[in-house]
């Protein structure tokens, strides 16, 4: 059985429609990333798989337990670490004072080995915390429990970049040790590094599914250099190069093709200075799937892979 | 069993300890006083007092200890003061946590919404016993220290059956905590319904067409200005008071559950 079910779930707030009817699955032992720009209605979705919300329609079952049938989702919550996307903790008390309320409710074998890779200063009150410091007591608290299925809400956000990268690690090894891991980003180069499959969410719809791979490889490179102005010409003609901008002194695209062909085209030209980066996910979303229109006309076929 | 109640007690230690020593501080004040007053001129001032008035402020006899004790502590302070610390207390218990988006660390137990929800209450119970028992003990101790007397049974009488007038409040905070998003709000409106339920019951007494308005206040089902000074009371209004309590215990709890947080 699929670790996450969701089947055609919808969620509204009043007349606004969250979540549109999405369906997907996170099977057993998978990283899977939840993929989109803030307000795309991620949050919804976890928080829903969780039972905070009901859905408005559709349903979805979480270690096989139903969300709406309140008793088997506890059950299952035994074996389910959660960590928000916005960390309320008693500002009052101590991370070790929250450490052992969570301990004596849901155990903590492995708070101690947790506590030597993200350093909180549990001895202090949760008022003088840093966000990094919330967020590494978050993630303690998530796995503490040695739960089979953690859903994280944007796990790295406030991280400095030497934790984040630690957290990375940390996710692949749990993800080695038979944990499966959901958790959702608005940042690609996060979910290219840890996770195995991706489903993308705009505007509360599911526009994608598939393997980072498979999406990196379509998703492509964003190339900005200044350059001479027959140079840009020349450039903009290269096989691969989509969505050219030209501006003052340069040009900038999306690379989608192959990396020599790029090397030596420009090899050619007078490049005065580049940037090859990560394009931004609204970016993939306009090159991998085309224009809106095109979103809504792909969207059938991509959901069911 | 009990750890989110155990928990939210220890961080509810500190206000009760600093509302414990207060509220003492101000018997000792009031008892104090009555040693340097002339009991029958008091008695007096309220015989000439319409009827109504006494009711309201819990002024029969006021020149005896009991009768002080009455109109100055329990009528004021333990019947208003502490109904709508009750109130305000608990208005927060669930709003604040939804508001600070603790509720989501909360929810993510393996603990059903209805536990949480009694557990976090049941720590409502730490200033609500503490405060009787100090408060009931110290009160004893400083009559004695001025060397009047008053009847064990009638005080110990009078903290018991305040249990569940002050649960009653408390449950009021707690619906409200359910009902409304923001905790402020809740907070607010808990002070209020309880000062107007208190203000209704006092102000129609006297007004005999209304007279049954009275009957929704908390307040018309613990008088311990009677209880102390001759032991009075009716068993049904202490039973009411229960049974309204765990009614409202009840909705918040159904209506909590059913709740997108």
């Amino acid at each position: 059985m699929a670790t996450i079910e969701v089947k055609d779930f919808t969620k509204e707030f009043g007349s606004v429609r969250a979540v549109d009817s999405i369906s997907f699955t996170v099977e057993s032992g998978e990283v899977f990333g939840f993929l989109g720009p803030n307000g795309a209605g991620k949050t919804t979705t976890i928080r829903s798989l969780l039972g905070l919300l009901e859905p408005t329609a559709g349903t979805a079952t979480v270690l096989g337990a139903d969300v709406h049938d309140e008793d088997a989702l506890i059950e299952a919550k035994r074996r389910i670490g959660y960590l928000p996307a916005h960390l309320g903790f008693d500002e009052e008390a101590t991370g070790a004072e929250v450490l052992d309320y969570h301990e004596s409710v849901k155990g903590g074998s492995r708070r101690d080995e947790l506590l030597e890779i993200f350093t909180p200063p549990v001895e202090r009150p949760i008022r003088e915390y840093s966000t990094g410091n919330k967020r590494m007591l978050g993630i303690v608290q998530a796995f503490m429990h040695d739960p089979d299925l953690v859903i994280m809400d944007e796990p790295t956000s406030g991280l400095d970049p030497l934790k984040q990268e630690e957290f990375n690690e940390f996710a692949r090894n749990e993800c080695e040790r038979g944990k499966t891991l959901f958790f959702s980003s608005h940042v690609l180069s996060e979910v290219r590094r840890v996770c195995d499959r991706v489903g993308i969410l705009r505007e509360g719809e599911l526009v994608g599914l598939e393997d980072v791979e498979t999406l990196l490889r379509q998703g492509g490179k964003r190339v900005r250099l200044q350059t001479t102005d027959d140079a840009r010409t020349d450039l903009e003609a290269i096989e691969g190069a989509l969505d050219v901008q030209t501006f003052a002194e340069g040009v900038q695209f999306i690379y989608t093709g192959e990396y020599n062909a790029l090397l030596r085209e420009l090899a050619t030209h007078d490049v005065r200075e580049i940037e090859i980066s990560e394009p931004p996910l609204e970016d993939i979303f306009m090159h991998y799937y085309g224009a809106t229109d095109a979103v809504e006309s792909d969207r059938e076929v991509r959901t069911d892979v | 069993m009990f750890e989110t109640t155990k928990y939210e007690m220890g961080r509810r230690i500190r206000g009760t300890a600093v509302l414990t020593v207060g509220v003492s501080a101000y018997v000792a004040f009031i008892v104090w006083y009555f040693s340097l007053l002339d009991p029958s001129a008091y008695a007096q001032i309220a015989e000439s007092l319409p009827p109504a008035m006494l009711d309201a402020f819990g002024m029969q006899s006021i020149g005896s200890i009991e009768g002080w004790l009455g109109g100055q502590i329990y009528t004021f302070l333990w019947l208003l003061g502490l109904g709508v610390y009750f109130a305000y207390a608990s208005a927060g218990v669930i709003a604040n946590d939804i508001e600070s988006d603790r509720m989501d660390l909360l929810l993510s137990f393996p603990v059903s919404r209805r536990r949480l929800l009694t557990e976090k209450f049941a720590s409502v119970l730490l200033p609500l016993v503490s405060l009787n028992v100090v408060v009931g003990a110290v009160t004893y101790g400083l009559v004695v220290a001025i060397g009047e007397t008053i009847d064990p049974m009638h005080l110990a009488a009078a903290h018991l059956l305040s249990i569940p007038y002050l649960l009653v409040c408390a449950a009021i905070g707690l619906v409200l905590s359910v009902v409304v998003d923001r905790a402020a709000i809740a907070e607010r409106a808990a002070i209020g319904l309880v000062f107007v339920l208190w203000l209704v019951e006092s102000a129609v007494g006297a007004a005999e067409d209304f007279a049954w308005i009275q009957n929704l206040s908390p307040t018309h089902y613990y008088a311990p200005t009677p209880i102390l000074v001759d032991g009075s009371y009716e068993l049904i209004d202490a039973a009411i008071l229960l049974a309204a309590f765990l009614g409202l215990l009840v909705v918040s709890q159904l209506l909590f559950q059913r709740r997108d947080i």
